[in-house]
């Protein structure tokens, strides 16, 4: 079944991609390789320069795949593989892929500009400022999702965080030998590779136990330090390696799955509304779109497509593969996921001593899976579990778990501290307005620490207090909420400059933004009751953000409602 | 068949060593970027009202900085919407 299933999954999207997204390019899109791209009129060496299209689709590829596309799928496994993959696949095709694709051609026509600013031009100005508060209380949301993710990962699997500090000290070094030493590139990578290796077979041997708290504790000050301290210290050779770990892990899944010919002991479908988001029945429409998120569609990725992208896209033609075709590639990744879950995650779950059938599953996968092998955790276990069925079982399931957990975990930090810069930046912004009347309050608060410390904080402290299962539904609905955002200004730019068949993104959009309103609602009225309950300050705090991002959509439909049939010049 | 094969193999990845190699750089660029745009600014920035250097040096140098200036304004047109860039420059998902 494993094998079928990828094949299946290679298959549907090859075809979609020949044939939908053709469509895309050819009817809505109407790429024309006779006008040139903001990198060849724009050219200036440094941002706007073109590049090949594999190299291009790579960095866009590691720019929108990280850790998320993992969690998710997990987690929707509550339904049954069979509604976990429609939704990845689904979604894949027919929104997220279109919505990242409109993106980066918009803004290719827009002069290498955000979808932000696509949005102020074509919708009003203040869409450009939701865009900031948006992206802030995302921010927020992924520390606090991606903290409880790495904090569980910490706990059951104690090997990972030692491989990952061994990982920052090979990090370090290999900093030191690209820019104080200066030695070859080539033997530098070699060096680090040999290091994360080493780094790796460390950890499995030095464990290091400690708390979820201290976990935290170390993760806030962790994440302070290292978004502020040069990039090319640490961040850049971290992610040199990461990357090196993405392909990897990838390639080794791949083949696992082609090859591991197992069967899925996870059932198909076991009930419309299990139990997942906070111990309630958890509808699959319209809570989905929360539960899988990234998995099958972004709101970052029209930031990254309308961000750098854009402005390296050699020609017009090249934007289908690498805007519509990277997100069906991280639609793939997603679908490893659903299938190694589905392969081996009951067995794991019962070998650990979880009550679980595939008849009580519904009930039971949630609860279960946060008491053997939370969150990301059951995606190694049962990756590596997938890569011992096969030929590839001469390495270690040990070492394969603990790979398959660094590269998670590297994704997951990469993301922690990366969203802090982020969110300095934004926060920034968003304090703007307090400059001209109070200027002591707003030098004060956008202090590179003060700001830095302020998102860490709220952050980590909904991670500490928090439930995951409340955590990653509201990382969810912000991320949903924003994708809802460009693929409406994706389909107004389709209608008013180009003056083409609309429907290909204004069904889609029209669609994702009553799913994702209605899924706010289901949540905020039913799930988070009880998690006010459980803890007022972590409830509240993430109520309130919920209703402050459902203003804010009904504020951007209406504007959208209103001006989407207006001229432009 | 096999030639072929190898080839594209060959092909793959070196691409994949080059956007390793590119990804790593982006970051560094965008720093380097933030100081060349404060060299610039220092040179001509006695166009919009901030002290430049002695005027000789200025003029001495205007001429090389025919492609500087054009790149000046594209940024500074771009200043206001730095948010998509630092998301793409930034990994997170």
């Amino acid at each position: 079944m494993t094998t079928i299933i990828v094949v299946l999954g290679i298959v549907v999207y090859f075809v979609l991609y020949k044939t939908y997204g053709k469509k895309l390019e050819t009817e809505v899109v109407k790429a024309d390789n006779s006008i040139e791209t903001p990198a060849a009129r724009m050219y200036d060496g440094v941002d706007y320069v073109p590049a090949k299209a594999p190299v291009l689709f790579g960095h866009h590829f590691a720019s929108i795949a990280g850790a998320a596309p993992i969690i998710g799928p997990v987690l929707a496994m509550a339904w049954g593989w069979v509604p976990a993959l429609l939704w990845v696949w689904f979604g894949n095709i027919f929104i997220g892929a279109v919505h990242d694709y409109l993106a980066l051609m918009a803004s290719v026509r827009y002069d290498g500009k955000s979808i932000q600013f696509v949005a102020s031009d074509l919708i009003t100005k203040r869409t450009g400022v939701l865009f900031y508060w948006l992206v802030f209380f995302l921010l927020i949301l992924v520390i606090a999702a991606f903290g409880a993710v790495l904090g569980g990962m910490f706990v059951g699997t104690p090997e990972i965080p030692s491989a990952y500090i061994m990982k920052i000290i090979a990090a370090l070094i290999l900093g030191v030998l690209m820019y104080r030493v200066k030695m070859n590139f080539t033997l530098a990578t070699v060096i680090g590779i040999i290091l994360l290796a080493l780094a790796i077979w460390l950890g499995s041997i030095l464990p290091i136990t400690a708390s979820k708290n201290t976990w935290y504790v170390i993760m806030f000050f962790y994440i302070i330090i290292a978004s502020a301290i040069p990039v090319n210290v640490l961040l850049q050779p971290r992610d040199y390696l990461n990357s090196w770990l993405l392909y990897f892990g990838l390639i080794i899944g791949a083949i696992a799955a082609l090859f591991s010919f197992h069967g899925f002991t996870a059932p198909a479908f076991t009930s419309f509304a299990p139990i997942v988001s906070g111990g309630k029945a958890t509808p699959y429409w319209p809570a989905i779109v929360l539960i899988i998120a990234c998995g099958s569609l972004s709101g970052f990725h029209s930031l990254v497509g309308s961000g750098t992208t854009s402005k390296q896209l050699e020609k017009e033609s090249d934007g289908l593969a690498i805007g519509y075709g990277a997100m069906l590639t991280e639609g793939f990744l997603s679908t490893l996921v659903v299938i190694s879950v589905a392969g081996f995650g009951l067995n794991l779950m019962v070998d650990k001593g979880m009550d679980i059938t595939t008849a009580n599953w519904a009930t039971t996968y949630t609860g279960a899976m946060m008491k053997s092998y939370p969150k990301a955790a059951m995606f190694t276990a049962s990756y590596a579990q997938m890569v011992a069925s096969t030929w590839l079982n001469f390495i270690p399931t040990k070492i394969v778990q603990i790979i398959a957990g660094m590269w998670v975990a590297s994704f997951a930090m990469t993301t922690l501290d990366t969203t802090n810069r982020l969110g300095r930046y934004t926060f920034s912004e968003i304090m703007l307005p307090l400059k001209s009347n109070h200027e002591g309050a707003y030098n004060f608060l956008t202090n590179r620490w003060i700001a830095s410390i302020i998102p860490a904080l709220i952050g980590i402290y909904l991670a500490w207090s928090g439930n995951f299962t409340i955590l990653w539904p509201s990382f969810g609905t912000a991320n949903q909420l924003i994708a809802s955002i460009a693929l409406l200004t994706g389909s107004a730019w389709v209608a008013k400059r180009q003056k083409s068949t609309s429907k290909f993104a204004l069904i889609p959009a029209y669609l994702l933004w009553i799913t994702v309103t209605a899924a706010i609602l289901w949540f905020s009225i039913v799930v988070l009751p009880g998690s006010i309950k459980a803890n007022p300050v972590t409830g509240i705090t993430v109520l309130v953000i919920e209703v402050i991002m459902l203003i804010m959509n009904f504020v951007f439909i209406i504007d959208f409602i209103k001006h989407k049939d207006e001229a432009v010049a | 068949m096999l030639t072929k094969l190898w080839t594209y193999l060959k092909d793959f990845i070196s691409g994949m060593d080059y956007v390793h190699r590119e990804k790593a750089a982006g970051i560094t660029q965008w720093e380097e970027k933030e100081l060349e745009n404060i060299f610039i600014l220092l040179l001509t920035g006695s166009f919009s009202g901030i002290p430049a250097p002695p005027a000789f040096v200025a003029a001495e140098l205007l001429p090389l900085l025919s492609r500087e200036i054009k790149i000046f304004n594209q940024r500074a047109e771009n200043s206001f919407d730095t948010l998509a860039e630092m998301t793409g420059l930034l990994d997170i998902d």
